[in-house]
């Protein structure tokens, strides 16, 4: 039992309903203050789970039934850990940019209560054990944002965010189904029971679940096929939303992949990791090739993350530690890089004559800007994987974990479509810095450029010294090796065998 | 009793699918109802049939499970504030867009 544990997630919650007594123009300086707050939690989390080198445990309501939880759980181990503090962090830079940001939607009352509320079901959803816990996080990370991008600035923010609520409400009930699945088969939601459970047997409706489950993370983290809403959501939410969006937000599909292979369905493992593998190497073609057609951006950006989630999809589908390891390293640098580039469309878009960020209003803006266009260049070349930045510690971590899992074809596959990503980034540098203006262009005063700087500052530092990153991930993709030791940090020593989990059903 | 709940949940599924496909919004906007419905009568009836003892009480005989009750309730309240910001959503667009046909609403196309 620490307490520590269920910080990240009562801080921001918290300070989103005090925001709401406060003077308007106290607001976002006391959010952007909670979140800091709320990050150094979640990085006091993280090292004490290496210190111990065991998950942390929360015990809401202090429940217990023959020694077993009965209450919501909460989880810290390696992989919560580490993506809480990828999420608050990318989440902090967020809020910093949204208090220079000067567009209308940061001056909406509850803006800063739903970006909070936002970053509540993000941490949440990652710390929580318990499946239905899980989908209400889900459900209050999805309406939080969707709210932010139907008040945007954007034309069609209400029509992108109808398209995104649409389809979440379809997840939230592939996840509900799933839940009534598995309690129906094992009389439990308790993720690290169940994972014993299933283990123990599969029935046939938990292999219904997994399916169900599968297909809730595809729609979260907008894997092929099911990514039709992300370039529209993404590029309609307001800046400081869509930076979080793209790069944090989605990776709880992939926090779920890893839970589902690792901990949930180990048996069935394999087929699930081919699905990911399939859907990733889709997903890198399909977005390269979409974000060089596009026009936009931030649009540009949003096909991009399709294709880095892809990455991920690859490293989770290869499965093997050292892959998983590069898998997670490259989902905490893409998150950074994610975050800043999209900060920086946005930043572009706010000193065009139009606010847009289409190629035809923010060709040639760059001019004036030669400092923006310096970071967007080291961005551009870590989204790239080109060193000093960490984008080639990444790249490198998955092409060296490919060639020892001896997986050549879709070796093949990914490192001719990451020759895309060099393209669409290059392509974008030069048409915003490098072409010249038929007219002259007004130096205008837009976004504040702290929140990328920092970002592309961490960029930079991970690019040369990645050693504190890859040791963290190499001991989560340890910690994911078998999933014992999170049934046995959650359900106590020794942990309870099979006949243990009916003796316990059959009692109550 | 078990197998009307199941063809009940069945028939509410297959309506919800197809109002859901339908192109029109306030049929698609039912489709999602009837889905919500139809999932929470799924939960309700995983925890009708098995009685359990429950674990902090002195009772000895066997009662309903109160936990999938539980989730139903949860899941209403989510899915009604849900389906109210949806519902208020498709007013704005189908006043933009005057119709209330998905198939004219292009503004995202282009």
């Amino acid at each position: 039992m620490n307490h520590l544990v269920i910080l990240p997630v009562l801080i921001p919650l918290t300070a989103a309903l005090v925001l709401l007594l406060l003077p308007r123009t106290a607001r976002g300086w006391v959010a952007t203050g909670a979140m800091a707050f709320s990050l150094a939690a979640s990085g006091r989390l993280l090292w004490a789970v290496g210190e111990s080198g065991q998950a942390q445990l929360f015990h809401s309501g202090g429940w217990f039934v023959a020694g077993m939880p009965v209450g919501i759980t909460l989880v810290a181990d390696w992989l919560s850990a580490l993506f809480v503090v990828m999420g608050q962090l990318v989440l902090l830079a967020g809020f910093i940019y949204a208090l220079g940001s000067r567009e209308q939607v940061v001056h909406y009352p509850t803006f800063y209560t739903l970006f909070l509320l936002l970053a509540t079901g993000l941490s949440g959803a990652f710390l929580t054990g318990d499946l239905f816990n899980l989908f209400v996080f889900a459900e209050l990370l999805v309406i939080s944002g969707t709210i932010l991008t139907a008040v945007a600035d954007d034309r069609y923010g209400v029509e992108a965010a109808f398209k995104y609520f649409y389809i979440s409400l379809l997840a939230a009930a592939f996840l509900l189904l799933a839940s009534g699945a598995l309690y129906i088969s094992y009389g439990t939601l308790n993720m690290a029971q169940l994972g014993e459970a299933i283990a123990a047997e599969a029935t046939p409706l938990a292999l219904v679940a997994a399916g169900l489950l599968l297909a809730t993370f595809m729609v979260k983290s907008a894997t092929v096929p099911f990514h039709f809403w992300q370039p529209d959501f993404h590029a309609a939410a307001p800046t400081p939303v869509s930076a979080s969006l793209s790069s944090v937000v989605v990776k709880l599909g992939v926090y779920g992949y890893l839970r589902l292979t690792t901990l949930l369905f180990v048996e069935q493992a394999a087929l699930i990791q081919d699905v990911l593998l399939v859907a990733g190497v889709v997903g890198i073609l399909f977005g390269g090739l979409a974000a060089i057609g596009t026009h936009n951006a931030k649009r540009m950006l949003a096909y991009s993350t399709l294709a880095q989630i892809g990455f991920i999809l690859v490293g989770v589908g290869w499965g093997t530690p050292l892959s998983i390891a590069a898998a997670l390293v490259f989902a905490f640098n893409h998150a950074l890089i994610k975050a800043a580039m999209l900060m920086m469309a946005g930043a572009v878009a706010s000193r065009a004559r139009i606010k847009s960020a289409d190629f035809v209003h923010i060709t040639a803006v760059g001019q004036r800007y030669p400092q923006l266009g310096l970071l967007f260049f080291v961005g551009a070349l870590a989204l790239a994987g080109i060193p000093p930045t960490n984008g080639f510690v990444s790249k490198l971590l998955i092409f060296s974990s490919g060639i020892a899992a001896a997986r050549y074809v879709t070796l093949a596959l990914i490192a001719l479509a990451s020759v895309l990503t060099l393209i669409y980034t290059m392509r974008a540098f030069v048409r915003i810095w490098w072409r010249t203006a038929d007219a002259e262009l007004p130096l205008k005063r837009g976004d504040r450029l702290i929140g990328p700087a920092l970002l592309i500052a961490l960029v930079l530092l991970i690019g040369l010294w990645a050693d504190p990153l890859v040791t963290v991930a190499t001991e989560t993709a340890r910690w994911l090796e078998s999933p014992q030791p999170y049934i046995q940090a959650v359900l106590g020593q020794p942990a309870l065998t099979e006949s243990g989990v009916s003796a316990y059903l059959a009692g109550r | 009793m078990e197998l009307l709940t199941a063809l009940g949940i069945g028939l509410l599924f297959g309506v919800a699918l197809y109002q859901m496909l339908q192109r029109n919004v306030i049929r698609s906007a039912i489709g999602v109802i009837l889905l919500g419905s139809a999932i929470n009568l799924f939960l309700l009836a995983a925890g009708s049939t098995n009685g359990v003892v429950p674990a902090y009480s002195t009772f000895t005989d066997t009662q309903a499970d109160a936990l999938p009750q539980a989730l139903v309730l949860t899941a209403i309240v989510i899915s009604m504030g849900g389906l109210a910001f949806i519902m208020s959503m498709l007013y704005i667009i189908s006043v933009r867009y005057q119709t209330g046909d998905m198939d004219e609403v292009n503004g995202l196309r282009n």
